[in-house]
């Protein structure tokens, strides 16, 4: 009996170390250099009385001063360790407590913070891509960051990409990372400087039988191709003056766009591309050099480096159009009870030289900070960081959400030849337009202050079916509502939504139409989609 | 030890004594846990969870009468297993029709609580307000003072309540002024860094200065302390929000605070948007366009897999079956092994081995045959790919689960058929098949409703690719309805997760997979009829 009891508590005791040993260290990093060096002290000490020891032990706690503040940070695999060691350096400096959690890949992130903020579970701050902003916004997870005089230290385009179309700032940028031209040195001594001439190389190479093809594109091709599309002058949304996107502008059917995917179509027919948009069957292609070329990001620099393949990287060609910019950066959690803590943390500590060199050594990817990006020495980080000069940030609106999908099934079917790249690309603006609209999408309403006499809960509601006009054969919008005496306003607006709207001047956004009562009465409207102006009849 | 002795006498007192003794400590019990809950759910309710609130409320009703009522007494043993139920399956299930009458989702995932307080924490800088670099201070029983510098580097002395008064060195306890303009020292007050003064969470809440110019630290940018103005005001009886600013006003329509020019106040909030879900999946071009193919192949797709699975686990089975097979253990454990390793890792392995440029499948087709199928690219070799993937993992199942069954059909059947000079076809279709089917039959149906939502080989095998050509809403050639929906939601309107149209499309499968279901019980009735009739 005796022996099984010791065997029992020494299986506990041994769960128990391992258990402890496995314990994860970001969590108290300080404590544990403490215990250490407790236990060290008290080896040294082992001959001493226990009384001694106790009273060392007070001593010990009493040097341990509480952290005044606890931030939480949620970052990737790759940052945690670096703001791990931050997070040192900062209780070190002014004892407030800074606790990294990894949560594995970038993209991880969004999805738990999506959860956990409204929860009331969220971190202070997280880490996250600049494309994920109109989404943020549109929920309250992220809170607004004036980086004032400092804002002059940043890379310009990174900044933009954080800023939405309120003019607000809303994160602090540490990377930016886009795709970088590769070839193969072995094969191809000098780098092509048009898209014709890497066709041009890689038939000469394909007809010597070096090579399998040109070119292959890496995984998504809407992402993965865009130097293509952009040398063609394809773009996704039209952009301002000020550079803010305009969603009702969407490229992809448009000329440029349609002569870029023409391009690959005939590269393909040529046998100078694959059909297929595979990430590993392109990068493989690539490190054994079955093919010369291939646009790849930082992301991949460590696999084609491993495989030993002879390359270089080029920026893109000049004035032959850039790849799509993702610019990385923290984000401040708005229902987080250190808002403005966690700000400073970001504009007082995280954004100077020293972290953000940090940041950009460990991560690969080229720094948003000025001074850091001067001191960088990867030459392949370097000319990638040339290639995102010319680089078009993706789209931070929220409608971008709605594009992915439809662009990249539109490209594999003009790839794979089941439509030609025009009709293919129709399809996809088409969609796009679809799940843009909603249900309510070809919905004419006239939104108004007279809308809660009409049958609607609330006035000025541009998706109440009470209001909603309906299209006569001689293709005029009508609609007949009983209204009581009062002066009244209102507007066209379509597709059940604010986007659309026409003012008394037939323009969008244009002034309120006023309506004059004198009476209760009936009042016919009719809205007339070519001059996108309504006549009002009173009975 | 005394006052126990005597009752050890007298059984029944003791008895009653006990009793009554644990009545009361389960009373206590119970209050205490009532208590507990009631506070939940105080927390509940102010942070708007109503639905869960109401569901902890039920059971936890239903708890407090299960264990007050003597009739219920033999459900108390089961009460942990009814809460766990409510919990984890009612409760998500009504959670589900919930969330389908609201707009949950990307753009409205905070409650309106949540929304209005972010909203209505939002301040400004009035034009002619002033903005100022400050330090912070604190005294000894933890006031806060600033030492503000404005734009032309005049210093004030700034504390809660009281005028700001510009002060030079030596005035008013200052000490030396730094190069900064910062005093070095403030009696009565210790300096602080800007994280040391930050670390006080309620440093941004204090207005410092009297009312009428107070001035706080700006949240967004903590290095400067302002005079902020609240940005919007909520007027509770109109359920609107003012811009105090612009004088603009914002009404609630359906989670969103909207101006009458269509300007919103970001973020939404969640809100009950009735039948809009419904009506949407229901009138969306999604109905009008794939949906019959998707669901054509999502029948073709289980039912093909579920026959190709088990005629090929059942062939092995039959095989071994057969006394004096060689090698039978050896060769039996092999075949499992497609079985043991995880699905997901097979399905990857397939991916790679059936890529057109690298794979190896490809690659030996091509070298022997000169031509390799378009597994991605063609709708009816992905198609092929699939099925055939899915009988790669899924064969061991029935080979294990009919060799199983065979063994347990007794033998006499046989012999009595040998008799009577059954042959061998005869004895399997009119012996083996009627009593493997009774035994394996509910475990056919189960394995359909399994691929026929069979969302892990879709998605990481091709994703529903290649995909359809003129659709008028994004789909795939295998898009199976889960994936389908999946893509519908999660890629739709807003961009994002749309969890209530999600919750109302998975209502609609519900219905379309919970009639199939029955249908099939039939089915399997009949196969007991079968049994019987044997």
């Amino acid at each position: 009996m005796k022996s099984k009891l010791l065997k029992v508590l020494v299986l506990v005791l041994v769960l128990v170390l391992a258990l402890s040993a496995c314990a994860p260290e970001t969590e108290e990093p300080e404590m544990d250099v403490e215990e250490t060096e407790e236990i060290v002290e008290e080896t040294e000490e082992a001959m001493e009385t226990e009384e001694v020891m106790e009273t060392e032990e007070v001593e010990m706690t009493e040097e341990v001063v509480e952290p005044i503040a606890t931030l939480t940070i949620w970052a990737d695999d790759t940052r945690t360790p670096i703001l791990a060691d931050l997070a040192d350096d900062f209780l070190a400096e002014y004892n407030v407590e800074v606790v990294v959690q990894d949560l594995g890949v970038v993209q991880d992130i969004r999805a738990q913070a999506i959860i956990a903020i409204p929860a009331g579970e969220g971190p202070d701050i997280y880490i996250g891509v600049h494309d994920w902003l109109g989404a943020l916004i549109d929920s309250g997870l992220v809170a607004p960051i004036d980086l004032g005089d400092k804002a002059d230290e940043f890379v310009g385009s990174a900044l933009d990409a954080f800023t939405f179309t309120d003019g607000l700032l809303y994160g602090v940028p540490y990377a930016t990372e886009n795709l970088g031209f590769f070839y193969n040195t072995d094969l191809v001594a000098e780098p092509p400087t048009t898209w014709d001439e890497v066709m041009e190389i890689g038939q000469t190479l394909q007809d010597e039988g070096t090579v399998t093809y040109a070119l292959a594109i890496g995984g998504d091709a809407g992402y993965n191709a865009y130097p293509i599309w952009d040398a063609f002058g394809g773009y996704v949304f039209g952009q301002d003056e000020n550079g803010l996107w305009n969603v009702d502008d969407i490229g992809l059917n448009k000329e440029g766009y349609v002569a870029g995917v023409q391009f690959v179509v005939d590269a393909i027919d040529a046998g100078l591309m694959p059909e297929t948009t595979d990430y590993e069957a392109a990068h493989a292609m690539f490190e054994t050099s079955e093919i010369p070329f291939l646009m790849a990001g930082p992301w991949a620099l460590d696999r084609i480096r491993n495989s030993g393949v002879p390359y270089a990287v080029a920026p893109f060609f000049p004035d032959e159009g850039g790849p799509f910019s993702g610019v990385q950066g923290f984000f401040v959690n708005p229902y987080s009870e250190n808002v403005a803590l966690a700000t400073a943390f970001l504009t007082e500590f995280v954004a100077t030289q020293e972290t953000m060199t940090q940041l950009q050594t460990a991560g690969n990817r080229p720094s948003a900070l000025t001074s850091a990006l001067a001191v960088m020495e990867d030459e392949d980080l370097k000319a990638m960081g040339e290639a995102g000069v010319n680089a078009v940030p993706m789209p931070n609106v929220t409608e971008m959400g709605s594009v992915w999908g439809a662009w990249n099934s539109a490209l594999t079917i003009a790839f794979t030849g089941e439509l030609p790249p025009q009709e293919a690309m129709d399809d996809a603006v088409s969609q796009i337009n679809d799940l843009l609209k909603g249900a309510l999408a070809g919905m004419v309403n006239l939104p108004g202050s007279y809308q809660d006499q009409a049958g609607c809960g609330a006035a000025w509601d541009p998706a109440c079916e009470a209001t909603a006009m309906v299209e006569g054969e001689d293709g005029l919008y009508t609609l007949t509502v009983d209204l009581a005496a009062g002066d009244y306003e209102f507007k066209v607006a379509l597709d059940g939504d604010w986007t659309v709207n026409y003012g008394s001047d037939g323009a969008q956004d244009g002034p309120n139409y006023a309506l004059s009562l004198e009476s209760d009465s009936t009042v016919t409207f009719v809205y007339d989609p070519d001059t996108q102006l309504v006549t009002t009849t009173i009975e | 030890m005394s006052t126990l002795a005597p009752n050890l006498t007298r059984g029944t007192k003791k008895n009653k004594g006990k009793y009554l003794f644990l009545q009361i400590l389960k009373v206590a019990i119970l209050i205490l846990a009532d208590a507990a809950i009631g506070w939940f759910l105080s927390q509940l309710i102010s942070n708007g969870f109503y639905p869960f609130s109401i569901a902890i409320f039920i059971i936890a009703v239903a708890v407090n009468i299960i264990l007050l009522v003597k009739k219920l007494f033999p459900l108390r043993w089961a009460v942990t297993g009814l809460v766990l139920m409510g919990l984890f399956t009612i409760y998500p299930i009504l959670f589900t029709v919930w969330v389908s009458f609201t707009n949950y989702g990307e753009g409205h995932l905070v409650t309106k609580q949540q929304a209005m307080d972010q909203i209505l924490a939002r301040k400004y800088l009035p034009e002619e307000g002033a903005a100022y670099e400050y330090t912070a201070f604190k005294s000894a029983d933890g006031d806060f003072a600033l030492w503000l510098i404005n734009p032309d580097g005049d210093g004030f002395l700034a504390k809660p309540g009281e005028p700001l008064s510009q002060l030079q060195e030596g005035e008013a306890g200052v000490g030396t002024i730094n190069a900064d303009g910062i005093p070095e020292s403030i009696e009565g007050y210790k300096k602080l860094s800007i994280f040391e003064a930050l670390a006080d969470q309620n440093l941004p809440e204090i207005q410092f200065g009297t009312a009428d110019e107070a001035i706080q630290i700006r949240k967004e940018k903590p290095g400067e302390a302002a005079q902020l103005v609240p940005k919007y005001e909520y007027d509770p009886d109109m359920d609107v929000v003012v811009d105090l600013e612009t004088g603009v006003v914002y009404q609630n329509l359906r989670g969103d605070f909207v101006s009458s020019s269509g300007q919103e106040l970001k973020p939404g909030f969640s809100a009950t948007i009735g039948l809009t879900n419904f009506k949407r999946f229901f009138t969306s071009p999604a109905l009008r366009g794939p949906l019959l193919r998707i669901v054509t192949w999502n029948f073709s797709f289980a039912i093909l897999s579920l026959l190709l699975n088990f005629a090929l686990g059942l062939f092995i089975a039959v095989l071994y079956n057969e006394p004096g097979f060689p090698l039978k253990k050896l060769i039996q454990t092999l075949l499992i092994i497609p079985y043991t390793i995880p699905a997901l890792l097979t399905i990857l392995v397939w991916r790679g081995m059936l890529n057109p440029e690298v794979g190896v499948i490809s690659e030996t087709l091509k070298a022997l045959f000169g031509w390799a199928p378009r597994w991605f690219s063609d709708q009816w070799w992905a198609k092929v790919a699939i099925l055939l993937i899915n009988l790669w993992l899924s064969y061991p199942y029935f080979m294990l689960v009919c060799s199983g069954s065979l063994q347990s059909i007794s033998h006499d059947y046989y012999d009595a058929a040998e008799v009577d000079g059954a042959s061998g076809w005869q004895r399997f279709w009119h012996i083996t098949m009627p009593l493997l089917l009774v035994a394996v039959g509910p475990l056919l149906i189960s394995s359909f409703v399994f691929n026929f939502n069979n969302f892990n080989l879709i998605y990481i095998f091709n994703g529903g690719n290649p995909p359809i050509a003129g659709s008028p809403t994004p789909a795939g050639h295998t898009d199976i309805l889960i994936s389908y929906v999946y893509n519908l939601a999660y890629a739709g309107q807003e961009g994002g997760m749309d969890y209530g149209f999600a919750a109302a499309i998975t209502i609609v499968i519900f219905f379309i997979v919970g009639t199939i279901t029955l249908l099939q019980f039939r089915f399997t009735g009949m196969w007991e009829e079968v049994s019987e009739n044997v």
